[in-house]
């Protein structure tokens, strides 16, 4: 066990090919997924919190289910859908990077808008009351909703991307792991023990861990900083 | 201006009936009466924040802000000539300060840094103008909401209970800014406040309500010092007593 690690350490400061490209897909993947639930969701989830229209209630409900989607029902989902007999079969993504980017947005765009929504709600009563109070323009009272979401935003991000990168239901089922071309860290951890390899998985589960490491670390010390 | 007569309930308990009442521009309307009687919910009605039962807005007709009676006393400032007139501003009970410094609250509600100046001035806020508003007390923050509500004329100023949070010092100082903004811009003025000496001090006519109910209403020497209702007179009473000028 100890020499495993000790491999992995020394497979991480090599500068192995196949786990660089491995980093590099995942980077692409998480960080563009992350990033577009981030940019969708954020005005979604503020106007949902802040906007009481019918329907709101159920669609928050709506929200807080599909955040606890499992990723495989996800992937499962999208699979039937971009499969050669699915509605969107004709676009020949399945397979390919740009499909788990999207099943991931489908994945974690709910969470990010759940997120928000629960903090925007909190305070959009009294925001909106004083801003009313005011004189103030309904897009002005949006603008400070969201420069009082400043912290949830940047928090809510690095959950999104920690969501990301954590899974591996969703990106296997429509990526396939294909070595060189989709397999990210979680399906190479998954493959190479399957095939009773380990130094690559313990070497990518050790990232893994540091870049949860790096972002909690990140969060706890913006807190105090944003959330003022 | 004119608020149109009003019922609110919140879970089928009627909070509120008040019927239409007309307010003079110049004039400095307290609402007093206790806790839960429905100051703040009437307050919210005026100032367009809640809708009525079965939707609405409360306010019915405004006119542009005259002087009253003569004009005598209005000074009608440069500030109030050359600035676009609300129509209504309204402080709640609870202002939200916003995540940025005092002064950037204050200017949020006009981008005027003169008069921000003047106001922080008078409110002694000027020591604190780039504090986070986050971080500042009860008091302070109520002293920055005012501020913030009187950057700009308008025809109705609606204030809930402002100085509730105020030391003394600052709550003289804040009904002496109320007086002048009233004298400027001309504007009635609805002014929630359970304080009866400072309803007599500021107030020229007075709404009492009760258990939800507008009990009454009229002048202030009437309504504040030898009131018709039991109910006012009671309040009186605990208050600060009747009939004493
Ligand atoms: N949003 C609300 N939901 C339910 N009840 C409310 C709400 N706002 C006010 N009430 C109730 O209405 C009554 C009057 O409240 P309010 O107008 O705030 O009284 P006050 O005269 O002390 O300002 C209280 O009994 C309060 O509990
Ligand atoms: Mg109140």
């Amino acid at each position: 066990m100890q020499s495993a690690i000790q491999k992995a350490i020394e497979l991480i400061l090599s500068g192995d090919r196949e786990l660089g490209n491995i980093l590099l897909v995942t980077a692409k993947t998480c960080v563009t997924s992350s990033l577009i639930a981030l940019f969708m969701g954020v005005p979604l989830g503020i106007l949902l919190g802040a906007w009481n229209f019918r329907g709101r209630r159920f669609l928050v409900i709506i929200m807080r289910t599909l955040m606890g989607m499992p990723p495989v029902v996800c992937g499962l989902v999208m699979y039937i859908l971009f499969s050669g007999v699915g509605p969107f079969g004709r676009y020949k993504l399945l397979f390919t990077v740009n499909i788990m980017i999207i099943a991931q947005v489908v994945l974690i765009t709910p969470l990010v808008i759940a997120n928000i929504e629960t903090y925007v709600s909190a305070i959009a009563p009294l925001v909106q009351e004083t801003s009313i109070g005011l004189g103030l323009r309904p897009w002005q009272t949006l603008m400070l909703l969201a420069n009082e979401c400043i912290y949830p935003i940047f928090s809510t991000y690095l959950l999104a991307f920690a969501r990301s990168i954590a899974e591996v239901g969703a990106v296997s089922m429509v990526g396939g792991a294909i070595a060189w071309k989709t397999n990210v860290m979680t399906t190479a951890i998954m493959l190479y023990t399957n095939r009773g390899s380990f130094t690559l998985g313990i070497a990518l589960g050790i990232i893994l861990m540091s870049i949860s490491l790096l972002v909690n670390i990140v969060v706890t010390v913006m807190q105090g900083r944003l959330n003022r | 201006m004119k608020i149109s007569a009003c019922r609110k309930s919140y879970r089928g308990k009627t909070v509120l009936q008040c019927p239409e009442m007309e307010y003079q521009p110049g004039r400095i309307y307290a609402v007093v009466g206790p806790n839960g009687s429905g100051k703040s919910t009437y307050a919210r009605l005026a100032a367009g924040v809640i809708k009525k039962d079965g939707g609405g807005m409360a306010v019915v007709s405004h006119e542009k802000p005259i002087c009253h009676a003569g004009g005598s006393q209005c000074q009608n400032s440069e500030w109030r000539k050359n600035t676009r007139i609300k129509e209504i501003l309204y402080m709640p009970q609870k202002s939200f300060p916003f995540r940025m410094s005092l002064e950037k609250n204050i200017l949020l509600a006009g981008n005027d840094r003169q008069r921000a100046a003047k106001l922080m001035e008078s409110l002694r806020l000027s020591s604190l103008s780039g504090r986070r508003a986050r971080e500042l007390s009860g008091g302070e923050t109520a002293k920055m909401a005012l501020a913030r509500v009187l950057m700009k004329p308008c025809a109705m100023l609606i204030l809930d209970e402002p100085t509730s949070a105020m030391d003394m010092e600052s709550a003289i100082a804040a009904e002496q800014l109320i007086h002048e903004y009233t004298m400027e811009t001309g504007c009635c003025v609805l002014f929630v406040t359970h304080d009866l000496s400072q309803a007599r001090r500021m107030a020229t006519d007075a709404l009492f309500f009760f258990h939800g109910e507008l009990c009454e209403f009229g002048p202030s020497e009437k309504v504040l010092y030898d009131p018709a209702r039991p109910e006012t007179r009671t309040f009186l009473e605990y208050y600060g007593g009747l009939g004493q000028k």
